[in-house]
């Protein structure tokens, strides 16, 4: 495979928490290439937020790297200054957040918001920028682009204003579009027009797209490679097809298993996973999911769990995994 | 089995904000619909989906069935007594309650838990021996800890804060519960952990569910029945199997359809349903669904489709189901 785009080596992040130090990330991997659509998917408090958070370098204030680097384009992304990083954000890494309401300012109009998106543009008239977004208005669906540039945020609906802020995002011509939660706060036909609209981006646009999700149907319908992360590790990753139809980590399979899209005919009693999330104040020694785990040992508790080769794509952090 | 709740040609209409000369002139205010002419009823026992796209009407019609929304026309029936006036509506909220969607929004930030779950009886004057007990008892019925009472709303996790709305909802052995988007904001894991209690109870209680949600994966679960909304009218009802086996409306077909398949090789290469919902402000004419409908035809852009009967149990709003 060629050289990755964006890799995130070993980075671990902490939360200063007053009792201590919360450890929100430990030793995460990851590589997106060009081209690709990559799936985060865990469930809240396993770390995706706050690896989406450094992938643009927009880390809340008591966050602490304590490990590990974010290589984009060969530089590391972490220890740039502050105008180093604001080169960074918008033209060279875009993110798209989870509500849309909260993305644009609400006291300008769509149009004025957009023509701003593209300042980094020299020699470039205004009217030229906003002709510019009018046309990646169009680009994303939106019926009307001209009428849209002259609303403000709130006369657009939810969908709308989510087409908008990926609209806003590709202006800036990024090479790693990082999405979070794109669809949550979404209606399931607004879900499938923007998994719709996010697919058809990725075969014309040559970067990246990382999609952070806890919905595991977004992650099938939309991404190639996927990190399933637990407890601040990425527990497993691998092709799409692999993480669906033969995952290795029981974590992996315990989370697919709880999907109810997952049965086609009614059962009373849904799966779930038994226990809770260890604290990440004192993570666990040995494997984070050993006391959900059925096939845990004693191992599992006392030793961390290796990163094991499944194939060439797939990789699972557990004791019990084969290739 | 007797219907525990009926609805009968149920409307909702809310004010136009007009001009200083429209509120002046009587007759001059316009009313939008938000709820036209629903027809439903739940047998005791039963589970009754209410699924449909936000601003389809799902919540204004769990607000009307309490008496927190006022009808314009139609009949609410519960218990066998129709609902009129102020105190047959505290009445039945005596004997049904509301499971609001935001779990913490729902609870006060200011009051433990233990007042939280006692909270009711007060209301409702309802005799109580002993507030921590009931509390501990309410606690204990929904899976938390008896030290959660002391807690506040905002130390709770999404699961717990749902639980503690569960606990408080069933605090007076209600009848009904209407549950707004159960699972809304949980994780998959915490979703089914609160349908298996909800289902359980369900069970020991002998409650009737009213689930109001736009998660159609869930509601094909739970759900005995459902009732498929869009633009505040009714489209499709029926048994909730045969309408996922066979949806007869287009939209409940396409809704369907929308939800995204947890398996890669299932992806779907087109869109089931494309454009928005329209505004309530600006009903289209003819088949309100005309707009987005791919089978639409020159007739559904004139002639409004009434609810029909097809097979047991089964009504459907469509020319050509």
């Amino acid at each position: 495979m060629s050289e990755a785009l964006l890799r995130v080596e070993n980075l671990s992040i902490g939360y200063d928490a007053g009792i201590g130090q919360i450890q929100a990330l430990r030793a995460a991997n990851l590589e997106a290439h060009g081209g690709e659509v990559i799936g985060i998917v865990g469930e809240s408090g396993c770390g995706k937020s706050t690896l989406a958070a450094a992938l643009i370098n927009l880390l809340a204030p008591n966050a602490h790297v304590n490990s590990g680097a974010i290589y984009y384009k060969g530089t590391d992304i972490l220890t740039m200054d502050t105008e180093g990083r604001r080169h960074l954000r918008g033209p060279e890494i875009a993110m798209v957040f989870q509500d849309p309401m909260t993305t644009f300012n609400p006291v300008l109009t769509m149009g004025d918001q957009l023509v701003d998106f593209q300042h980094h543009i020299d020699g470039v008239s205004n009217a030229e920028k906003r002709k510019r977004a009018g046309q990646l208005l169009a680009r994303v669906g939106i019926p009307d682009p001209d009428l849209c540039l002259t609303r403000y945020p709130h006369e657009l609906s939810g969908g709308m204003r989510q087409r908008a802020s990926i609209a806003a995002a590709l202006l800036m011509t990024p090479n790693v579009l990082v999405a979070d939660e794109p669809t949550t706060a979404l209606d399931v036909t607004m879900e499938a027009q923007i998994i719709h609209l996010l697919r058809e981006l990725r075969t014309d646009y040559q970067g990246a797209i990382i999609v952070v999700t806890h919905h595991l149907g977004v992650v099938a319908e939309l991404c190639d490679r996927v990190y399933v992360m637990y407890a601040g590790q990425v527990v497993e990753q691998g092709l799409v097809d692999d993480i669906y139809h033969a995952p290795q980590h029981p974590y992996t399979r315990a989370l697919i298993a709880c999907d109810p899209a997952h049965f086609e005919e009614h059962t009373p009693i849904l799966p779930t996973i038994a226990g809770r999330v260890p604290s990440l104040l004192h993570p666990p020694v040995g494997c984070s999911f050993a006391d959900r785990c059925d096939l845990a040992t004693s191992r599992c508790r006392e030793m961390a769990p290796p990163w094991v080769r499944i194939s060439e794509t797939q990789y699972a952090l557990c004791h019990e995994a084969r290739p | 089995m007797t219907a525990l709740l009926d609805i009968a040609g149920l409307s909702v209409n809310f004010p136009v904000a007009g001009g200083l000369f429209d509120a002046l002139v009587p007759g001059r205010t316009r009313y939008i619909d938000v709820l036209d002419g629903i027809s439903l009823s739940l047998k005791s026992g039963e589970t009754l989906g209410l699924v449909g796209e936000s601003g389809s009407g799902k919540t204004t019609l769990a607000r009307a069935i309490l008496g927190l929304s006022p009808i314009s026309a139609g009949t609410i029936t519960f218990n066998g007594a129709e609902l009129r006036t102020r105190q047959s509506f505290t009445n039945m909220r005596r004997s049904s309650a509301m499971m609001f969607q935001d779990p913490v929004a729902s609870l006060s930030p200011r009051m433990s838990v233990g007042a939280l779950l006692t909270e009711p009886f007060i209301i409702h004057g309802v005799a109580m021996q002993n507030r921590k007990v009931k509390a501990e008892e309410l606690l204990s019925r929904v899976g938390l800890s008896k030290d959660m009472a002391s807690r506040y709303p905002h130390e709770l996790s999404g699961g717990q804060a749902r639980r503690v709305g569960v606990a408080r909802a069933l605090a007076l052995h209600p009848k009904l519960v209407i549950a707004d988007e159960p699972t809304a904001g949980l994780d998959v894991s915490v979703q089914g952990e609160i349908l298996n209690l909800m289902t359980e109870l369900k069970t020991i209680m002998g409650l009737s569910y009213l689930i109001i949600t736009h998660n159609l994966a869930m509601v094909r679960h739970v759900s005995d029945r459902i009732a498929v909304m869009y633009l505040g009218r009714l489209i499709e009802v029926g048994p909730t199997r045969e309408v996922f086996r066979q949806p007869l409306h287009p939209y409940a077909k396409s809704l369907i359809a929308s939800e995204p398949q947890p398996d890669p090789r299932k992806r779907r290469a087109d869109l089931a349903i494309k454009g928005e919902i329209p505004s309530v402000l600006n009903r289209p004419r003819g088949c309100e669904f005309h707009t987005r409908c791919s089978i639409a035809q020159e007739r559904c852009r004139r002639d409004a489709p009434q609810l029909r009967e097809i097979g047991i149990d089964r009504i459907v709003r469509c020319h050509f189901a």
